[in-house]
């Protein structure tokens, strides 16, 4: 009879233990997805009034135009996250949204959703996103290069990024001008060529328009 | 925006029992300086410490304008550390550096967020033992910095 008590016991409390879990997890992920609502409205505010940033002495690296725009994508070849190879090449035909990224990137945080919506949105029309990290890969020890594969991995996991993500893009940097701040997105058109590129944190509508630009651009 | 700043520590004479270690930057001995910097090393060009005795040297740096760097001790994981790696010559041991502590700061984009920054001049205190001779130590000073939009 006491075991059975125990027993009973036991379940009930492994019961309340998970039904505290689960509660706990849905509280954490609202909380995470009202933190970033918020964060998007106030990136979408301080586009409409960037003079109003605290940050405005900043560098204005987001005035700079890149010198690939009109000129051909360099070409590359990167792995993703499960060793896969993936070609920028193999998506000609498709309007294509190079994007680099990082982990430690706050503003990349903000902009991922959207990303990830406009991909929903677009995907059909034969839009793509290259997601391309430029976190530290740890190339003399294989344990560590593990771990920083697993936290961008994790990044990937808890931002419910959809599309490619592919590692090492600092060893295509330079061809694409150096990446000298991120996001840096470069919105490549059907045909292979760059028709627009943005350094920073930008809006919601302006992705957008550069990819209904590229969607139009260089097609047959 | 992941940066390293060089930081060369050029030779000097000693004097009686003083050992003299002069501080330089990489970019100001290079015929072309690097204006992408966003931390400059400020000061000291050279400090003199007691030979064998352990000192404390402080390093000035300044963030420039408009950006912040993450502190020794962000509060995001993710988020890179300042950090000051130490090539010690023979002769030479620092045994440990001071950062100091970061100030709140919450980017445009996510105003109800507090990072541990440093903007502006802030200073690193390096503990140093050095035996009586002329060194030349290099250094670099590793941050990621942001501005309102990027990083």
């Amino acid at each position: 009879m006491k075991r059975n008590h125990l027993v009973l016991i036991l379940v009930v409390a492994a019961l309340a233990l998970m039904v505290w879990t689960g509660v706990d997890n849905y509280r954490r992920r609202k909380a995470e997805q009202e933190k970033l609502r918020q964060m998007q409205a106030q990136a979408a505010l301080m586009s409409a009034a960037p003079a109003a940033s605290a940050d405005a002495g900043a560098v204005p690296v987001e005035e700079m135009k890149s010198p690939l725009e009109g000129k051909p994508a360099p070409a590359f070849t990167l792995e993703t996250l499960q060793g896969q190879k993936v070609s920028l090449a193999s998506y000609k035909g498709k309007a294509v949204l190079v994007n680099f990224m990082a982990t430690w990137c706050a503003p990349c945080k903000v902009e991922t959703p959207w990303l990830i919506k406009l991909r929903d949105q677009y995907g059909p029309q034969g839009f793509e996103i290259l997601g391309i990290s430029t976190d530290d890969l740890d190339k003399d020890d294989k344990k560590m290069n593990a771990q920083d594969k697993a936290d961008i991995a994790k990044f990937v996991a808890n931002m419910h990024i959809d599309y490619p993500v592919l590692i090492d893009g600092d060893s295509i940097s330079h061809p694409y001008g150096g990446i000298d701040a991120l996001p840096t997105s470069f919105f490549v058109d059907r045909s292979g060529k760059v028709i627009a590129s943005t350094i920073g944190l930008h809006d919601r509508d302006e992705l957008e328009a550069n990819i209904k630009k590229a969607l139009a651009s260089g097609g047959a | 925006m992941r940066r390293w700043l060089g930081v060369v520590l050029a030779s000097a004479s000693c004097l009686g029992l003083q050992c003299a270690v002069s501080q330089k930057l990489a970019w100001q001995s290079d015929a072309k300086p690097n204006e992408h910097q966003l931390v400059q090393f400020l000061y000291p060009e050279q400090v003199t410490v007691p030979a064998g005795k352990p000192s404390v040297v402080e390093l000035h740096f300044r963030v420039n304008d408009g950006l912040h760097i993450n502190s020794h001790t962000p509060r995001e994981k993710s988020f890179i550390p300042t950090q000051l790696m130490v090539g010690e010559p023979a002769g030479v041991n620092v045994a440990s550096v001071d950062f100091p502590a970061g100030t709140d700061y919450s980017p445009a984009f996510s105003p109800n967020d507090k990072l541990s920054v440093y903007t502006g001049e802030f200073v690193l205190r390096a503990h140093i033992t050095a035996q009586r001779c002329d060194h030349l130590v290099q250094a670099g000073l590793r941050y990621q910095a942001c501005d309102a939009n990027s990083c």
